[in-house]
């Protein structure tokens, strides 16, 4: 098999004048000189070895950093779903009650996730102001198959320690299987609470189809 | 005792001060003078056994002689010496690159030892590499005790071999051309005084002791217009029979690693069998010097297809000795094939045209030899320059070249590397001066890590490490448990840019969350060239370094890259 400059400098991970100056300085086995390159692969690897240099003729492409899929936020409410009316009088009471509610979640992980999800909030309110918190556990949950942010419209207002100290009426569950979806998702929904409104729209209990619709409109302003 | 030392102390330091070439002259005529009289006494000392033995050759169990001497051998490096077995070659120059030459004393006798019983009992291997090994152990350690720094010692290291190989070939630069050439590998004005004196001096010894050198008397030496394309083919045979002796020598070494028989039946089965070969054809045994010698002065009668089979006897018992047990050098066994390849090209072609105004059979002898050698050791100028003293002139330095270069490129075309570099670049230890391998394993990982890097526990929230950011020149941050202090994950900045730049991020995000826990880490006894693999491999800049837990530091490519060069320039500094 024969290889051009170009496919070569490829390979070697350096630009195609490099080749060519080892070429001129007779470091490179070259097949047809001329204007056009030519090596051949066998000849390469010999080459190669004998210089210690990590060559991967087989396989044209290096492994790139996979990149995982990231989820719109609009999908990610569609799979947690959107709950109305949800009991409770304080922090602990409200989250078991939405937990419940969520369908994703195994129920043998439910009482788990909810010690996690009440743990954090001892730690550090995740109650974000405007009556929205945003509960999530710090650790990944490998159990999720799909990344899920869930709505909770509360019954009843509750006190959530939040930033401007009113109380929470709307809770957004951000629960996710790999913590770089996590933050893009948190950081996706950070970005939405920042519209004034939205957060009217969301007072207002709108239905969870215009809801995701309106999610679906908002994120795609989103710059990032 | 004192006043002797006063006395020392002074002399040393005049003599340091005033010139550091001037102190290695006078400690390498010293390593000189002394590997000359080891290489001397080995050498008297074969001879001496010969005659002892010889009228034990005529009995029946003859052939278990190797077998005994290969066990007493292996005996005394395995449980007395307590050595590796092998010629010891490939361990000083290992040593010459990454030690800085420093060899134990007890080197500098347990190869005499145990090659004389190897060969002296009959075993086919040559007493060079052992010589080679106690000089050069005798120059390490003489710089041991003068106290010298590296660069000194590796010039004493040559001196002691160049001393040895001028000492028992009676060839003062055959002995400065194989110390520079194979060992050390680097042509410096700085070496190559000490060691031509120390060759001298190690010739001089030799001669002193031995005022007739039988070993290879001056041979006149009379070439023809004919003998220039002879000595083509001659080459072209020459460097084939190189490369079969070279392999020939690997297989059946790792044959013998292979099965797991104790040492004393291998040593005993090895022995055996090169006595068996020698009951048939003596010229296979021991290290050879006679034959080579009778070769040489055209008294050798074997016919052309006896010749071509003692070739393949002498490699096949070299292998056996040296595989399975016993200890010695290659040279000898390489002078012995390459005289017989020498007389057996010369043979076959007075076959085919008898009318041919060729040199001797003597001459193709001395021209084989340099084939052989340049092909087996891929050193064209030892080979070139121990024949040209062996015939005391150079009349025939034109076939001699070409014998020579034309081997050597040959086989090293088809055996990449020459018998004494193969093992070390097998094990990845094959580091000349300048080389990327020498300047990487130079380099340790304590030289090069950054260990100034302020680390965040996994419990911070967000905004507190964007205040610690706001200050901070850092582009990576480790990040650890607060109570165990383990480390968990890095944190790069650039990273993380996308969410430092949200506000509304900062209080719902702990930094266990954005850490990347996934990061390749090393740890400090990693090699450099490992590491730097790695880092390739991962396409990474900057590495965390992670010992027990702990978060050690970080190393990072423009650092290596800065410490490389300097280390290139100080590597490859000429003098």
């Amino acid at each position: 098999m024969e290889l051009s400059v170009f496919d070569l400098s490829k390979y070697l991970g350096v630009v195609p004048e490099t080749i060519e100056r080892w070429v001129r300085q007779g470091k490179l086995p070259v097949s047809q000189k001329g204007i056009n390159y030519r090596f051949h692969t066998k000849e390469l690897q010999k080459w190669a070895d004998k210089h210690n240099i990590c060559l991967n003729l087989s396989d044209k492409k290096r492994p790139e950093k996979g990149k995982e899929s990231i989820v719109p936020l609009s999908i990610a409410v569609e799979n947690g779903g959107i709950h109305f009316n949800v009991p409770g009088n304080d922090v602990k009471s409200v989250l078991e009650a939405s937990i419940k509610r969520i369908s994703a979640i195994p129920d043998d992980f439910k009482t788990d996730l909810l010690a996690r999800l009440v743990q954090r909030e001892q730690a550090l309110s995740t109650g974000v102001g405007n009556g929205i918190a945003i509960p999530h556990p710090r650790e990944q949950l490998r159990y999720l198959h799909d990344s899920i942010v869930s709505i909770s419209f509360l019954a009843n207002p509750v006190d959530y320690k939040a930033l401007d100290s009113k109380p929470v009426s709307i809770l957004f569950f951000i629960l996710c299987p790999a913590l770089k979806i996590h933050l893009h998702l948190l950081s996706a929904l950070s970005f939405c609470l920042r519209n004034h409104e939205f957060i009217n729209f969301l007072n207002s209990r709108p239905d969870p189809d215009q809801l995701i619709e309106e999610i679906e409109i908002l994120q795609n302003t989103n710059p990032i | 005792m004192s006043k002797i030392k006063n006395w020392y102390k002074t002399i040393y330091h005049r003599l340091f001060h005033l010139d550091d070439r001037l102190l290695l002259i006078v400690a390498g005529s010293i390593a000189g003078i002394c590997s000359g009289l080891a290489a001397v006494a080995l050498r008297l000392s074969l001879e001496s056994v010969l005659e002892w033995l010889h009228p034990l050759r005529h009995y029946w169990w003859a052939f278990v002689l190797p077998a005994v001497g290969a066990l007493l051998s292996s005996f005394y490096l395995e449980k007395i010496a307590r050595e590796g077995a092998g010629h010891g070659v490939p361990e000083v120059i290992y040593s010459v690159s990454r030690y800085g030459g420093l060899l134990r004393f007890r080197s500098s006798y347990s190869r005499l030892i145990s090659s004389f019983l190897t060969i002296g009992s009959g075993g086919s291997a040559g007493p060079e590499a052992p010589v080679v090994m106690s000089g050069s152990a005798i120059g390490s350690n003489l710089a041991k005790f003068l106290g010298l720094n590296d660069r000194q010692r590796i010039t004493l290291v040559g001196c002691g071999t160049a001393g040895a190989i001028a000492s028992i070939f009676n060839a003062p630069i055959a002995g400065l051309v194989f110390s520079i050439e194979v060992l050390l590998g680097e042509w410096k004005f700085v070496n190559i005084i000490p060691i031509a004196i120390a060759a001298v001096a190690g010739a001089q010894v030799s001669q002193a002791i031995i005022p007739e050198q039988v070993l290879f008397i001056h041979q006149p030496f009379d070439i023809m217009f004919a003998d220039i394309p002879a000595s083509l083919g001659l080459a072209i045979m020459t460097a084939l029979i190189s490369v079969v002796f070279t392999k020939t020598l690997r297989k059946v070494g790792k044959f013998s690693q292979k099965n797991s028989l104790p040492l004393w039946v291998r040593a005993i089965i090895g022995g055996s069998t090169v006595g068996l070969i020698g009951i048939s054809m003596p010229l296979v045994l021991g290290e050879g010097y006679h034959f080579i010698q009778s070769m040489i002065s055209d008294t050798f009668s074997l016919g052309i297809f006896l010749t071509f089979v003692a070739i393949f006897a002498k490699i096949f018992a070299t292998a056996m000795t040296l595989g399975w047990g016993g200890s010695g050098g290659i040279f000898a066994p390489c002078l012995v094939i390459g005289s017989l390849t020498g007389i057996a090209f010369h043979k076959t072609l007075f076959f085919f045209l008898p009318s041919v105004g060729c040199a001797s059979q003597g001459a193709y002898a001395l021209l084989g030899m340099t084939g052989i050698i340049s092909g087996v050791m891929q050193a064209p100028l030892t080979g070139i320059f121990l024949i040209v003293e062996i015939t005391g002139g150079y009349e025939a330095i034109l076939p001699l070249i070409l014998v020579s270069s034309i081997s050597s490129t040959m086989s090293q075309y088809l055996e990449p590397a020459s018998f004494y570099f193969k093992e070390l670049m097998e094990r990845g230890q094959f580091m000349r001066p300048g080389t990327d391998a020498r300047i990487l394993s130079d380099l340790s990982l304590k030289e090069l890590i950054d260990i100034n890097y302020v680390k965040v526990s996994e419990n911070m929230v967000f905004r507190d490490f964007i205040n610690i950011i706001k200050r901070s020149e850092q582009n990576f941050f480790p990040v650890i448990e607060d109570e165990t202090q383990v480390y968990k994950g890095v944190i790069q900045i650039n990273a993380i840019r996308k969410y430092a730049l949200d506000p509304d991020m900062y209080d719902m995000v702990f930094l266990n969350q954005i850490m990347d826990t996934e990061v390749i880490t090393v740890s400090l006894e990693e090699d450099l060239l490992d590491v730097i693999d790695r880092m390739d491999l991962h396409n990474m800049d900057n590495i965390p370094v992670v010992e027990n837990e702990r978060f050690i530091g970080m190393i990072a490519k423009t650092k290596i890259l800065d410490l490389y060069r300097r280390e290139l320039i100080m590597q490859t500094d000429i003098k």
